[in-house]
């Protein structure tokens, strides 16, 4: 179930604009933080706020990177893999964090925290090799580095 | 005019035409899969490549995003040009499965044709191949994406052209999807299409699954029956069977299209209770048998009552032969004059429709798809003329404003306004549009008649329930519009609304306008029965001789009032004081049991016919087999056969227009062919509407319009009626058609009951309020022939203080009195 | 080294965002009230069609033209769209920019609005900019407050709204036309014009959607003049700066705005702290993922649309991605078309179908699983994907097609060796 007060603020924000359907990667995005992943009643919820099917919003929530159909972690790590990071280590960070949490690309670490998948370039070639954690940046990145940074989100979490 | 040359030919075409279009019409068949004349371009498959080598464009380039102008020279042949569409096609096949040999697309699959035309035969990529899961879609269709070429020509039909929303394209890149969201039945009516549209085999016929090829099958021009429109198909079959039935391109009536009603409609003709032997008192017969039994029995009728004791009643699922068979025989034998509608208001409505129904007026479907403002007066579509709605539809995604006034909860796959008016104020309410919408500068010029009609509009400022706000807007766009068309229906409108809608139409010509009409009947060849049937002659008058005793034998030809007639009771007990029933049909239907004498007759696949549809457009159909039962059913499951005769087994049964010829004993002596001519002669000499049939040759593939108004001097004669009904309590009942369920031919289909919806009451939600009633409810309504029980559906679209009951097969609806269409709302109760 | 004008990255201090009172200190919004004060929306766009300012998405289209062709009569409500999907590989300055000097492309995206009778403005952003998102949407409430934005403002006739559009990540949506569906809450895919985007974009509306960078010049042009902005470059061919991504194998990978027409030794040498140690320069893709990989010859080549248009390559977004001596450029290629083959849209056979395709090829060359044979095919294959629905796929197999051209020795040698030389 919806909270009233999310539900509310969509209807509100929908109501807003001249076609409800403009705001579905917002909505998309809103229930998938609500519920952690777009589930299928978050798919069909969507749908009903905004006047469109349910196959409508799957032809789109099927379509983009950020949107999750299947349950993910906590924390998703999207490891960027283009050009200037596989360059600058890709494989060896990806391999670093697999063993760290014990996971598989694509894979959710036990304790439910962590998800990891590859991403194609996050605009941090700058900061090569880089990664992003529910939408925030980290690079250049180093076997330290990393640990740092997963210590502080298991402690956080 | 553009002049473009291609391939060293020129053609002159029509601004707008896309090269693609130009090359077919040169006859350059230039490869495509997302292009489609009924879709339109979006560049996709890039497989229709070809090579600008003068003009504004050059090189290689996709004939079906291009227009053809002035100065292009075209080469399909170029090399860069096939090299291109040689790679499109490798690209194509990389993943497919080749699985050819267990495809039912296999044979008329586009794919195979540009396989093999494009040259790629020998497979180079060495990767793997990507394997998607299949989607259960319900029982017409059969999905296999490992097939899909990524056409989109699936989800632009079902969504863009057919307005539903169930069925598109998910994921991306090569992961490219196209299904449901979750598995299950799809919801548009014309989904089938889907099979047609689909240039692999991703969407096949499930009906029809592993049955055969299409080289494989006797295919055959036909007809759909399944509703008044008369949409072209194909029928398929194979082993003395009908399999399969697809949609036939006709740029007059469906286009490239059908509704499944249509394409799995067929399912009578094959069925294994499919009656195919005479029958008299129980005992099977002979044809011949049968016939001398009732010739016998009929003339003990005669010498003791008199030849008029003796009806015979048609229906308009007959072939033209059979109805005019009907009458010819009942006018020789001296009968009473015979029944072909089921009741007298209906037989009103369609031959005042067929009346007043002129050349200049009358608008054929596809005219329909460019209206820019549709009136649909008491009609529902969706559910009487399903491909209907689709032209509708097509109007819409052009601009048009599609207005319904109806009382039911009309739904449409399109935008548009209802008004749900009751049946009395259909006409007040559109009639208000009008009168709002007309100028009086416009109207000052009128002549006297249709200024007067125009100021009879005004009048009629009753009941309806709408505001006068939506009136105000429709007004706004009929007031501009330039192609209106009226859309009127004849089953539940009042008496005067047929000719009412034709005389709104008229008006409109008159203010200017190139107004158009367009009725829809009840039944498929209701047009030639409306014409051949006298005024005030219906089942319903035949049941009342029945009781009052002056009929005593009754034919029933291809008709079963059972399915029909509201009061079951009352029908039971006049079939019951016959002294004679005799029924010829092609279907096992209710009657045929209680019938003393029986006689098998032929289907319109057997022996083809002539079918008028509701705008009078004559059309013929051949047979499209020879008819016998089905190897399936004859060999056991065995194939082949292991009984061998040298009669094709079950072919005994004869047209109906046949066996009738025979009771006046010219069947006999003359060949089927020189019969039918025989029909059609005496039709033209004898039936006043007909003698502007055309002969049998001169009916060209697409039929020919016959029209009973010759222009239109009649309109404008036909009283305003009052409008609204007297608020008395009591809640008006309306009998009416689903999509699925209620026609009585498609209803043998087991494929579509599967679809139909458990037939369910309808009724506004101020009606349940007020009766403390929900929806999902289950309730039974008590009426003096009986209860009728099912689950209430509690809608807002519809107008108040009625009931819709759906005619459906499934439901014991017919417990009502003639005449009865209203009831108390204390006969509504909840059952718990 | 030569210091160069600094235009758009003016006061950029490291993690430090400029404040609208910053901006406004350094002569922000003069340009936006110089165009309602004293132009007219003719006038604007004439400025801005003279400044020979190309846009800096990456097809290098001239701004002033596109804005020329939003018909003086067509049909309101209009819409300005800029685009900060920034998803080129390589490239970063959109985000530089936000980070920098946000009110800079609001005052562009304004202007712009103003010379085509704009009511809404839309910033699209790509998900990975979700603090660039957070920036913009505090900063244009900001200049709302401060009459830049919303009804009547600087008390001109003139009504503009802008919201941000988070994007749900893809690469195709950076297209124009793909962004348009995007925005309309369709799948994304392409649409080919006609009818262009400035005729029927948005809900069949007129639109014009420029890059970040692009609408960052325009206040400028306006406060300085259109000469002033074509002197900016230092050959006749380019107009302005240009902000230059530069990552790989340099010592200091970076955003430099420079004048357009700078030789690329000077950028890798001069502000990119030139190659990392030990490191030669091979070769380079001069504007991101999706143009050619530029040979050591043209090492000295000066950086502008024509001049890389002259050696069969092309400018794109300015992304320089250098690669030196130990870099396998068959196994870069498989890289990006592993990038390619993941972000097609899916709408046409060529992009769909033909870059795994190509993928799998280079994957098996790469492994030492390479055959002679497989080298026609990817020629043929990078040949036939420029007839792909979209830019994206000529886009896809530019690398490609640059690594057969000045490369074959070395994709010759996986097979040869059936290895990778490299490894
Ligand atoms: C596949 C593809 C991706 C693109 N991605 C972007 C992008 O991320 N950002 C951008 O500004 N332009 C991108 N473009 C270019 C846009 O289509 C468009 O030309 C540009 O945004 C217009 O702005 P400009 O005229 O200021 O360059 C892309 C083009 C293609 C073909
Ligand atoms: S080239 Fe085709 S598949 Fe690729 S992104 Fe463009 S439209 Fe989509
Ligand atoms: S038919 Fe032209 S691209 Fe598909």
């Amino acid at each position: 179930m919806l909270p009233d007060e999310l539900r509310e603020a969509l209807e509100k924000q929908i109501a807003h604009v001249d076609h409800p359907r403009e705001l579905v990667v917002d909505a998309m995005l809103a229930l998938q933080d609500h519920y952690g992943y777009l589930s299928d009643e978050a798919v069909e919820q969507t749908a009903a706020m905004l006047g469109m099917s349910a196959l409508e919003v799957e032809e789109l929530s099927t379509f983009y990177t950020f949107i999750y159909r299947e349950p993910v972690g906590k924390y998703v790590i999207h490891v960027c893999d283009s050009l200037i990071c596989w360059m600058d280590g890709f494989e060896s960070i990806k391999n670093y964090l697999c063993q760290k949490l014990d996971i598989e690309v694509g894979g959710t670490s036990a304790d439910g925290l962590f998800t990891l998948l590859p991403v194609c370039c996050i605009g941090y070639c700058d900061r090569a090799p880089a990664m992003l954690i529910n939408r925030k940046v980290y690079g250049p990145l180093t076997p330290g580095k990393i640990d740092q940074i997963l210590e502080k989100l298991r402690s956080e979490a | 005019m553009p002049k473009i040359i291609i391939d060293d030919r020129d053609i002159e075409v029509a601004p707008g035409t896309k090269v693609i279009e130009a090359a077919e019409q040169l006859g350059i068949m230039i490869p495509r899969f997302c292009y489609h004349p009924a879709l339109g371009s979006v560049g996709a498959c890039r497989v229709c490549a070809v090579k600008f080598l003068q003009g504004p464009f050059k090189g290689v380039q996709m004939s079906c995003m291009v227009d053809a102008q002035d100065d292009m020279v075209v080469s399909t042949t170029d090399e860069e040009a096939v090299a291109f569409r040689k790679s499109v096609i490798e690209w194509l096949m990389l993943h497919h499965p080749h699985d050819c040999p267990v495809c039912d697309a296999g044979g008329h699959c586009l794919l195979q044709d540009m396989t093999v035309s494009g040259g790629h035969g020998i497979r180079r990529y060495p990767g793997k191949k990507r394997t998607y899961h299949d989607q259960y879609l319900g029982p017409l269709i059969q999905h296999e994406m490992n097939r899909c070429i990524h056409c989109y020509r699936c989800s632009r039909f079902y969504q863009e052209f057919n307005g539903y929303r169930d069925l598109g394209a998910m994921q991306s890149a090569n992961q490219t999807y196209f299904g449901r969201f979750e598995e299950g039945i799809l919801e548009s009516p014309f989904s089938g299409n889907l099979i047609d549209i689909c240039p692999t085999g991703v969407y096949t016929d499930k009906p029809s699954r592993y049955f055969g090829r299409r080289w494989d099958y006797e295919r055959s021009p036909s007809l759909c029956i399944n509703c008044s429109l008369g949409c072209h198909t194909i029928a398929s079959s194979r082993y003395r069977k009908v399999v399969r039935q697809e949609a036939r391109l006709n740029e007059a009536i469906n286009g490239h299209f059908i509704c499944d009603r249509g394409r799995y409609g067929f399912s009578y003709n094959s069925l294994k209770q499919r009656p195919r032997t005479a029958l008299f008192d129980g005992q099977t017969a002979s044809i011949d048998e049968g016939l001398a039994v009732l010739k016998q029995r009929l003339q003990a009728i005669v010498d003791t009552d008199g030849s008029a004791a003796i009806a015979c009643a048609g229906s308009s699922r007959n072939s033209l032969e059979t109805l005019a068979m009907i009458k010819r025989v009942s006018q020789a034998r001296s009968w009473q004059p015979p029944a072909y509608l089921i009741d007298d208001a209906i037989t009103a409505k369609v031959k005042t429709a067929i009346s007043v129904l002129d050349p200049d007026l009358a608008v054929e479907m596809r005219e329909i798809e460019s209206a820019d403002f549709v009136a649909v007066l008491g009609a529902d579509p969706l559910n009487e003329a399903p491909m209907l709605a689709l032209a509708l539809r097509q109007a819409q995604r052009k601009g048009a404003t599609i207005a319904v006034f109806d009382p039911r909860p009309v739904c449409l796959p399109c935008e548009f306004t209802h008004l749900p008016a009751d049946p009395d104020a259909i006409h007040t309410g559109f009639g208000a549009v009008i009168n709002t919408a007309l100028d009086a500068a416009v109207v000052d010029k009128l002549d006297a008649p249709a200024r007067e009609f125009y100021s009879s509009l005004a009048a009629g400022e009753q009941t309806f329930t709408f505001q006068q706000t939506e009136i105000d807007t429709l007004a706004e766009k009929l007031k501009t519009c330039q192609r209106p068309v009226m859309v009127c229906g004849t089953e539940i409108v009042s008496r005067q609304t047929p000719a009412l809608a034709a005389d709104c139409a008229a008006l409109l010509q008159a203010a200017g306008k190139a107004a158009g009409l367009f009725y829809v009947m009840p039944g498929t060849n209701a047009f030639a029965a409306g014409l051949l049937t006298d005024e005030n002659v219906s089942v319903e008058t035949l049941i009342t001789a029945i009781e009052q005793g002056s009929v005593k034998a009754l034919i029933l030809v291809e008709c079963n009032p059972l399915w029909q007639f509201p009061d079951r009771q009352r029908i039971e007990q006049a079939l019951q004081k016959l002294e004679l029933l005799a029924v010829t049909d092609y279907v096992n239907s209710e009657v045929v049991p209680k019938a003393n004498i029986f006689l098998p007759t032929t289907t319109l696949y057997e022996s083809g016919g002539i079918y008028i549809n509701q705008e009078g457009r004559v059309q013929v159909v051949e047979p499209a087999y020879r008819g016998g039962i089905p190897i399936a059913e004859t060999g056991n499951g065995d194939h082949p056969p292991r009984i061998y005769d040298s009669q094709i087994p079950g072919v005994e049964p004869q047209a109906a227009w046949q066996i009738l010829a025979q009771l006046i004993d010219i069947g006999q002596q003359i060949n089927a062919n020189d019969l039918r001519t025989d029909i059609q002669h005496w039709l033209i000499k004898s039936e006043s509407g007909f003698n502007q049939l055309p002969g049998l040759a001169q009916i060209p593939p697409l039929g020919t319009r016959f029209f009973q108004a010759p222009n239109s001097q009649k309109h404008f004669e036909c009283q305003q009626p009052n409008g609204g009904s007297t608020d008395d309590g009591r809640l008006e009942v309306l009998v009416t058609e689903r999509t699925f369920g209620t026609e009585e031919l498609s209803a043998y289909s087991a494929c579509l009951q599967e679809l139909a919806n458990a037939p369910c009451i309808c009724m506004h939600s101020s009606d349940a309020q007020q009766l403390n009633l929900n929806d999902g409810d289950q309730v039974a309504l008590e009426l003096n022939g009986g209860v009728i029980e099912a689950r209430l559906q509690v809608v807002e679209n519809m107008a108040p203080a009625m009931l819709i009951i759906p005619r459906d097969g499934k439901l014991n609806w017919q417990q009502m009195e003639t005449g009865q269409t209203r009831i108390r709302r204390d006969q509504i109760r909840k059952v718990e | 080294m030569e210091t160069y004008p600094q235009i758009l990255l003016e006061n950029r201090k490291p993690d430090h965002i400029n404040t609208l009172a910053e901006y406004e200190q350094n002569g922000g919004y003069e340009g936006l009230k110089a165009t309602l004060q004293q132009h007219s929306e003719s006038d604007i766009i004439q400025m801005i069609d003279e400044s020979n300012l190309l846009g800096r998405g990456g097809a290098a289209f001239p701004t002033g033209f596109k804005l020329k062709t939003v018909a003086t009569d067509a049909p309101l409500p209009r819409y300005i769209v800029c685009n900060a999907d920034e998803m080129e590989p390589g490239t970063f300055k959109d985000r530089v920019l936000i980070h920098t000097n946000p009110h800079m492309m609001i005052e562009g995206i304004i202007i712009a609005g103003y010379s085509i009778k704009a009511e809404k403005g839309i910033i699209f952003i790509r998900p990975e900019y979700e603090s660039g998102a957070k920036i913009l949407e505090r900063e244009l409430k900001l200049a709302e407050k401060a009459g830049y934005l919303g009804k009547n403002i600087l008390g001109s006739n003139y009504a503009l709204e802008i919201v941000v559009h988070r994007s749900g990540g893809r690469y195709i949506c950076g297209e124009v036309t793909a962004q348009l569906n995007a925005l309309m809450g369709k799948r994304p895919n392409p649409m080919q014009p006609p009818p262009y985007p400035t005729e029927k974009g948005l809900w069949d509306l007129p639109t014009v959607l420029s890059n970040v960078e692009t609408f960052a010049y325009m206040p400028h042009i306006i406060r300085h003049g259109p000469d002033w902005f074509k002197d900016l470059a230092t050959t006749d061919t380019g107009a302005g700066t240009k902000i230059f991504c530069i990552s790989g194998k340099v010592n200091q990978p970076g955003a430099y705005e420079l004048p357009m027409g700078i030789r690329l030794s000077e950028i890798i040498n001069e502000y990119a702290g030139g190659m990392l140690n030990g490191a030669e320069f091979k070769a380079c893709l001069p504007g991101g993922a999706s143009t050619g990989f530029l040979p050591k010859e043209h090492y000295n080549i000066e950086m502008d649309f024509e001049s890389l248009k002259k050696v069969g390559n092309r400018l794109g977004t300015g992304a320089i991605m250098v690669f030196d001596q130990h870099t396998c450029l068959v196994d870069a290629t498989l890289n990006l078309t592993e990038f390619f083959a993941r972000e097609s849209c899916g709408w046409c056979t060529p992009c769909r179908e033909g870059l795994p395709y190509i993928r799998d090829l280079l994957a098996r060359i790469e492994n030492g699983d390479g055959e002679q044979d497989f080298i026609p095919i990817l020629e043929d294959m990078g040949k036939q994907l420029w007839s792909a629905y979209c830019a994206y796929a000529p886009g896809a197999v530019a690398p490609l097609q640059s690594l057969l051209r000045h490369f074959r020795e070395e994709v010759e040698a996986h097979i040869h060796q059936k290895a990778c030389p490299f490894k």
